[in-house]
């Protein structure tokens, strides 16, 4: 006997599209023929991202492996949270987040302002021809290499160098500045404003040309002064700017420097300059132990990211775009 | 007669290490086939036919008579022997084009400019002599031991490639060198006559390149006697300021020196930092063999030993006392030459490698006095003691993934690489194009402007013919003092702990030497107090330190101590 086959259901599989429903997705083909050519500007910036940013990503398994190089991931085997277990705890590891928690702060407070200040000094100035020449040399130590730029420091601050011979041949006592590990942060601090400051001054000098010279001038035949133009009009008009720039600053805050504090590394011993990419290079690359170099990166990853969430949110709390408009 | 035969005693035990590697891997105990560990029939036997079947038969190569000839030292040491001028007609040795056209990539560590890669008249004219190509791609050789282990875990190894033994301890070398060609077949017995240049490599050389009881390594700048450096001075300014070179015998006496020499307000100070040589002067093993025995004859590893914490009392009081460059103190090692050729630094130590003719050129570019000299080997005690390094620190590997073939081909490309001093390939390989690269300047080769850019020590350093002290830019006293000093060198010459036995340590130790070396750094430089020391030294004791201990007791139970 042969079965008959039973007769499809006569429900359909999958429900009718509701009106609603085909709206959107006409609505979605609208919007993507309308914004097509911007689409195809952004695919390749994009496929970048998910190449150099996204694949590697995969690379953070060896966090979670006992990885040997010569097996590959595909191979080493998998132990679970146990290198997690081992980086908290090395007391190293603790001493390398304290540091790079230290130095984002003072960075964070001292480095942060100048490129504003800097902008706001620059665009008051009248004369087209200082300020093009000003900008060009604030913004050249960019372009330096940190080997080069710290090679400088040593050359004019080190122990040998041009301001400690001045003063050696003066019979003054000596500043020991290149060698300190307690004024360190202060040291890297201050090389990063040497170098990038000027860098930094471009978003806000965009954001204090976009402000209406109007308002300027209406405030200025209401008879506010400098000081009150620059509180009620130019502060207001780059604030979102500032408060993007900052968000994103703490989503970056953990990346301290690492070529910078690899240098000068020698120099102030591990105590002061290790941070956790330093700790990731050392006990990842160096040591061959890959895995407690994945945890402690995918742990600055993470806390990361927590950070810029965080930014983000109190941005929209307090009444601002932040990262993009809610 | 082999200059080795002094040494060639050390065979058997090395032998018996030859399952060093596996033993590393394993935990305990040997893998079946590396090495006899069966004790039952006595080890001298079977390592002795083992021995036969693993190392290339030697042939002395009908070398030049020295200028100067080697001196013999304690321990079976002797000084590299000294040519004060090329042969005016340099013999061919190699027969026909050694290679067959093939194509294939080298890194090698380069510690200077890297010269460029297209346009090089050097790469050029050398693969042209070849008959094949090595695409040759030096990397900086202060960060390579940072660039190893990236190379190896991305499986983008090439096809012949440089690892000294002193990048090796991060990368568990026993495992690794399995992705590499077992030279075995081609290269053990008499297979090595294929290759006559080869065959002139000595034993000991040979000997450094066999890990887990097979051949894998070519040897690279081998020496009868490896000092881990020299103390050098600046002997034109000694002898302006009145300081007798050849009364300093002590540390005591160099601290004199040292009070003497340095004037900040001048810019001068009397030394860099001295304190990783210092176990030349205070008698404890520096790398690779760590270990020295007490007086019970316990094992005891450098760090261990009243001499090493003596060695750093003494560096830190010379911190103390203003005598040591401050770049030095800030770590700016790589512009010590620098400072010692412009005289802001008068004492530095250094390796033998520092001292040559293109270092006399450079250093007369900044003073027209410039003179550099060693001092004869220093001790606290008036019996100075210098332990040895291996006969070759540095070995090139071929991948392993290439076809016997292709072996050959290396092979016979390596030949050509290690012609001896005297010949023309040796010119060729060492200097380029002649009326390009170099001329011949009062019978010795001179490199020229053009060769001064393009040719950096990057095929030497896939192999080399044991290798003499040549006269460089025409600096012929410069290679007279060198031998002077190493020819009274090598009578204090000794063998240390472990001497030639290419023990891997397991990986999971590799994480223990830089927290010693940051602390030691801390101390000298004045960042923490010398009381610090024994606290970093309980850790790594706990840390791992007694085990590795435990791990050379078991080594020197099962195999002796290579002395």
């Amino acid at each position: 006997m042969t079965a008959i086959p039973k007769a499809p259901p006569a429900v359909p599989a999958c429900p009718a599209p509701s009106v609603a429903g085909v709206r959107k997705r006409d609505e979605r083909r609208r919007r993507f023929r309308r914004d097509r050519a911007l689409l195809i500007m952004t695919a390749p910036a994009v496929l970048l991202l998910v190449v150099f940013n996204y694949v590697p990503m995969f690379g953070t398994a060896t966090a979670f492996q006992s990885y040997s190089i010569y097996a590959g991931f595909m191979h080493s085997p998998w132990t679970g949270l146990t290198t997690f277990r081992s980086l908290f705890a090395d007391p190293t590891f603790w001493s390398a987040l304290q540091n790079t928690l230290v130095l984002s702060l003072v960075q964070l407070v001292l480095f942060f302002p100048i490129p504003i200040a800097l902008a706001m000094l620059l665009n008051s100035i009248m004369s087209n021809k200082v300020r093009t020449v000003v900008q060009s040399i604030v913004y050249l130590p960019h372009f330096f290499s940190w080997v080069l730029a710290i090679t400088i420091f040593q050359e004019m601050l080190g122990g040998a160098g041009a301001l400690n011979q001045f003063l050696r041949q003066h019979g003054i006592a000596t500043w020991d500045i290149m060698t300190n590990p307690d004024t360190f942060k202060f040291l890297v601090t201050a090389q990063v404003v040497w170098k990038e400051a000027g860098w930094g001054i471009i978003v806000f000098l965009a954001a204090l040309a976009a402000i209406d010279q109007n308002l300027y001038e209406a405030a200025a035949v209401d008879g506010a002064g400098r000081w009150r133009r620059m509180w009620h009009i130019t502060l207001p008009g780059i604030r979102s700017i500032v408060v993007l720039m900052l968000v994103l600053r703490l989503g970056n805050i953990l990346t301290v420097g690492f070529e910078q504090l690899l240098i000068q590394r020698d120099a102030v011993g591990r105590d002061a300059s290790e941070v956790l990419d330093t700790y990731a290079f050392y006990y990842g690359v160096v040591n061959a132990n890959f895995s407690l170099g994945a945890a402690a990166s995918l742990f600055k990853g993470v806390l990361s990211l927590i950070l810029i969430l965080a930014a983000n949110k109190i941005a929209h709390l307090v009444g601002e775009d932040g990262l993009y408009r809610k | 007669m082999n200059p080795f035969d002094g040494v060639r005693s050390d065979r058997r035990r090395f032998l018996e290490l030859a399952g060093l590697g596996a033993l590393a891997v394993a935990g305990s105990g040997l893998v079946a086939g590396c090495g006899d560990a069966k004790t039952s029939g006595g080890p001298g036997t079977t390592d002795k036919n083992q021995l036969k079947s693993i190392l290339p038969a030697y042939t002395a190569a009908a070398g030049l008579k020295p200028d100067i000839p080697s001196v013999q030292g304690t321990d079976g040491f002797f000084s590299t022997p000294v040519y004060l001028s090329y042969p005016a007609s340099p013999a061919t040795t190699a027969t026909g084009v050694p290679g067959k056209g093939g194509s294939y990539t080298a890194i090698t560590p380069l510690w200077g400019a890297i010269p460029a890669s297209t346009g090089n008249t050097y790469y050029d004219t050398v693969n042209q002599a070849l008959g094949a190509t090595l695409k040759m791609q030096p990397s900086d050789g202060v960060n390579y031991d940072k660039t190893l282990p990236t190379l190896f875990a991305g499986n983008k190894l090439p096809d012949w490639l440089m690892i000294p033994s002193w990048n090796m301890g991060n990368l568990g070398f026993a495992e690794a060198v399995n992705k590499f060609a077992d030279l075995g077949p081609y290269l053990s017995g008499d297979a090595v006559k294929a290759y006559p240049n080869l065959a002139a490599i000595p034993s000991t050389a040979w000997q450094c390149c066999i890990w887990n009881g097979k051949l894998f390594g070519l040897p690279v700048y081998y020496s009868g006697a490896t000092a881990g450096g020299a103390f050098y001075y600046r002997k034109d300014i000694l002898d302006k300021l009145g300081v007798r070179a050849d009364s300093i015998k002590t540390p005591d006496d160099l601290e004199a020196a040292g009070k003497q020499l340095t004037d900040a307000k001048a810019g001068r100070w009397a030394f860099g930092d001295l304190f990783d040589y210092l176990g030349l002067i205070y008698k404890y093993p520096g790398d690779p063999n760590k270990w020295a025995l007490d007086a019970s004859g316990k094992l005891v590893n450098r760090y261990e030993m009243p001499e090493f914490l003596e060695a750093l009392n003494w560096m830190t009081k010379q911190v103390k006392n203003g005598y040591v460059h401050p770049d030095a103190i800030a770590g700016k090692t790589d512009q010590g030459h620098q400072r010692f050729w412009s005289g802001k630094e008068v004492i530095q130590a250094d390796g033998t490698g520092s001292w040559n003719g293109g270092d006399a050129q450079s250093g007369k570019a900044a003073n027209p006095t410039y003179e550099r000299q060693a001092f004869k080997p220093l001790s606290t005690d008036g019996k100075p003691e210098i332990l040895m390094n291996a006969a070759a620190g540095m070995y090139s590997f071929l991948n392993g993934k290439l076809s016997a073939d292709q072996i050959k081909e290396c092979l016979s490309i390596a030949n050509y690489l290690a012609s001896p001093y005297g010949s023309a390939e040796f010119l060729t390989v060492n200097f380029g194009k002649q009326g390009v690269d170099y001329t011949m300047k009062d019978g010795n080769p001179q490199l020229t402007e053009k060769g001064s850019k393009e040719v950096a020590t990057t095929f030497q350093f896939l192999v080399t013919p044991i290798t003499p002290v040549p006269v460089q830019a025409g600096y012929v006293q410069v290679a007279k003092d060198y031998a002077a000093w190493e020819g009274d060198m090598v009578k204090y010459a000794k063998k240390p702990l472990f001497y030639g036995m290419n023990v891997t340590e397991p990986a999971q130790y590799a994480k223990l030497t830089q927290p010693m070396t940051d602390i030691c750094k801390d101390i000298r430089f004045g960042r923490k107090p010398v009381s610090a020391y024994q606290d970093a030294l309980k850790t790594w004791k706990a840390q791992g330190g007694d085990q590795l201990r435990a791990f050379y007791e078991d080594i020197r139970n099962k195999y002796g101590t290579g002395q």
